[in-house]
């Protein structure tokens, strides 16, 4: 039989850290043989009546037989697991009971950790959910409290030195279309606390967009694609929502930071503009969100047909757009299309009454002719 | 292996040595110099997940370097980053022990070093963070502390209280709770204490002197705040 010892035993007059032995259960008892205690092979007999029961250690884990013999009090400590199942398997009827009682509070001790630590798992799950809506929901206090005027300021600066780099249309068919478009909508904005600013732009670009503020900007390329004045008004309408939902103060606030959209919240909103500067934000290079688009895209939809607008003609135009097609179709780029944008507008369109449209007071064809698309040839 | 204690006190030193392809495990920059004979080589212990749940969970470092003595005998000189005691135990099989993670400095490569997920309670108030590392196995285990080490002996249900961030190792067989050093939270805290560890015998602690989170805090005023 092997001598390495399996068992710590503890007593007054052996060491603190325990006496190394060897435990082996027979039919009466047990017998701890100290395998470093001088003198060494000192062994002790105990027999099972005279055994006390229960669970130990750090974690709960080791069997403690405690007796008290000849030398005082002494204290077993096993861990060993086929140790532990011998004396299972030796010990008399009366042991068992508490054998089971030590076991069942090992096991309650290792269940009660397990579910502290899945509740505190639970715990941080819910808490970062939480912060990530939370953190959408700051966005939204802190974009509100930004006022339209200061929203103005900045975007008016960066319309500027965005147009003082482009060819300008100033007049001509092609800037009165715009203006009149833009007229038919705004109009129909209740309460509406921006002065649009419409920009025709000489390029072949094909985009479109808007600034903070209500400053947008017009290429002649997309009027050039254009088919109908109702395409064109179609995404003016889509550009001037996304000024409405002030979606592009969300995505500035977001791209600062939590931090950030807690100071303005907070405090005062014309660090703003020292915290852009700060983290290089450029207003030209902002993005929209998918979310974005779809309430731009729904909200533009109801502005059309609210001023008259045939919407139908910026849910082709949206399709025609995301065909694959030649030039510089930028304005993909920015507001990312997918098959599902223009089945979700016509569904919704679908669901309005029947719409009587009011036609524009300008010939599109004339239009495009002034931007050098020759007329269609008559049929 | 034999090992020894050199200028006991505030900086020591220790000395291995190694018969002839003996080789021990040491904390990873433990080395401060060693015979030609001697091999230094890293060691995931536990394998590569085992050693980066011990860098991620303990803060331990990644890799534990080897000394081999693979072309004859020969000796190591070892020392821990920090100033304090080096204490030399020898594992007998049986003997665990729970070692907070900075407390680690080389053991004989039959010693086994596991990281070990501590209760909920423990490692959060404990001091210690979540994870300790539990060292088994039969060889000589070297622990280094902050400060001087002090061993505190406990007879099965005795008790004794430490400060938690003054723990450096403690035998398996005990068992300890985390509670207020007064009865009152605002006094616990007041008193500087904040949170003690009640141990229960039997077993071995071994307490630092010094606390490394308070010498760090009373460091930080004398160091100047660049612009």
């Amino acid at each position: 039989m092997s001598s390495s010892p399996n068992a710590l035993c503890f007593g007054y007059e052996l060491p603190a850290s325990g006496a190394p032995c060897l435990v082996r259960f027979g039919g009466q008892g047990l017998t701890v043989t100290f395998v470093s205690e001088s003198p060494v092979g000192w062994s002790e007999e105990v027999p099972f009546t005279a055994l006390s029961v229960s669970v130990g250690g750090l974690d709960h884990d080791q069997l403690v037989l405690k007796w008290t013999g000849d030398r005082g009090e002494r204290a077993l400590y096993l861990k060993d697991a086929d140790l532990i199942r011998s004396f299972r398997r030796s010990a008399p009827e009366s042991l068992h009971a508490p054998f089971e009682q030590a076991a069942e509070r090992a096991r309650l001790v290792r269940r009660r950790r397990r579910m502290v630590w899945g509740v505190v798992a639970g715990a941080i799950l819910v808490l970062s959910a939480g912060l990530w809506r939370g953190g959408d929901l700051l966005v939204a206090l802190a974009v509100e409290r930004i006022p339209p005027e200061w929203e103005q300021k900045l975007g008016e600066s960066a319309y500027r030195d965005f147009l003082a780099r482009q060819d300008i249309v100033k007049e001509g068919p092609a800037v009165s279309a715009v203006q009149e478009m833009t007229r038919r909508l705004v109009e129909q904005i209740p309460n509406n606390p921006y002065k649009f600013e419409v920009t025709v732009v000489k390029s072949d670009v094909v985009n479109a967009f808007a600034l903070p503020g209500g400053y947008i900007v017009v290429f002649t390329g997309l009027m050039k694609k254009a088919t109908a004045a109702e395409e064109v008004a179609g995404v003016l309408s889509h550009e001037l929502n996304h000024v409405l939902q002030r979606h592009g103060l969300e995505r500035i606030v977001k791209r600062l930071g939590l931090v950030a959209a807690a100071s303005i919240v907070f405090g005062d909103q014309q660090g703003l503009a020292g915290l852009m500067k700060q983290f290089g934000v450029e207003l030209m290079t902002l993005k929209f969100g998918r979310e974005q688009e779809t309430e731009a895209d729904l909200t533009g939809l109801q502005l059309l047909y609210r001023a008259k607008i045939d919407p139908s003609g910026m849910i082709s135009f949206f399709e025609r757009l995301s065909e694959k097609d030649e030039g510089r179709m930028e304005w993909l780029s920015t507001h990312p299309m997918s098959q599902g944008r223009a089945e979700r507008l016509k569904a919704e369109l679908a669901a309005m009454p029947k719409l009587s449209p009011v036609p524009f007071t300008f010939e599109w064809a004339a239009v495009r002719e002034s931007l050098g698309v020759p007329l269609p040839a008559e049929p | 292996m034999r090992s020894e204690i050199l200028y006991p006190g505030a900086f020591p030193m220790v000395r291995v040595e190694l018969a002839a392809g003996e080789q021990i495990k040491a904390e990873s920059g433990a080395m401060v110099g060693a015979s030609p004979t001697i091999d230094v080589e890293s060691k995931m212990e536990g394998g590569f997940l085992g050693a980066l749940s011990r860098k991620l969970l303990t803060g331990e470092k990644f890799f534990f370097q080897t000394l081999r003595a693979s072309r004859g005998p020969g000796e190591v000189l070892l020392a821990p980053t920090v100033p304090g005691e080096i204490v030399v135990l020898e594992l007998d099989g049986v003997n665990e022990y729970m070692v907070q993670k900075d407390g680690f400095l080389a053991g004989a490569d039959t010693v086994s070093i596991e990281s070990k997920m501590q209760s909920f309670t423990r490692g959060l108030m404990g001091g210690e963070g979540f994870f300790i590392l539990k060292i088994g196995g039969k060889g000589t285990l070297i622990l280094n502390s902050f400060g001087a080490i002090h061993r505190i002996d406990l007879k099965p249900d005795q008790e004794y209280i430490v400060d938690n961030s003054h723990m450096v190792a403690w035998s398996a067989t005990t068992s300890y709770n985390i509670e207020r050093a007064s009865s009152g939270w605002v006094a616990s805290f007041t008193s500087g204490e904040g949170f003690v560890c009640r141990f229960r015998g039997p077993g071995v602690v071994y307490i630092q002197s010094r606390n490394p989170g308070g010498f760090g805090a009373w460091i930080r005023q004398f160091i100047p705040v660049s612009e």
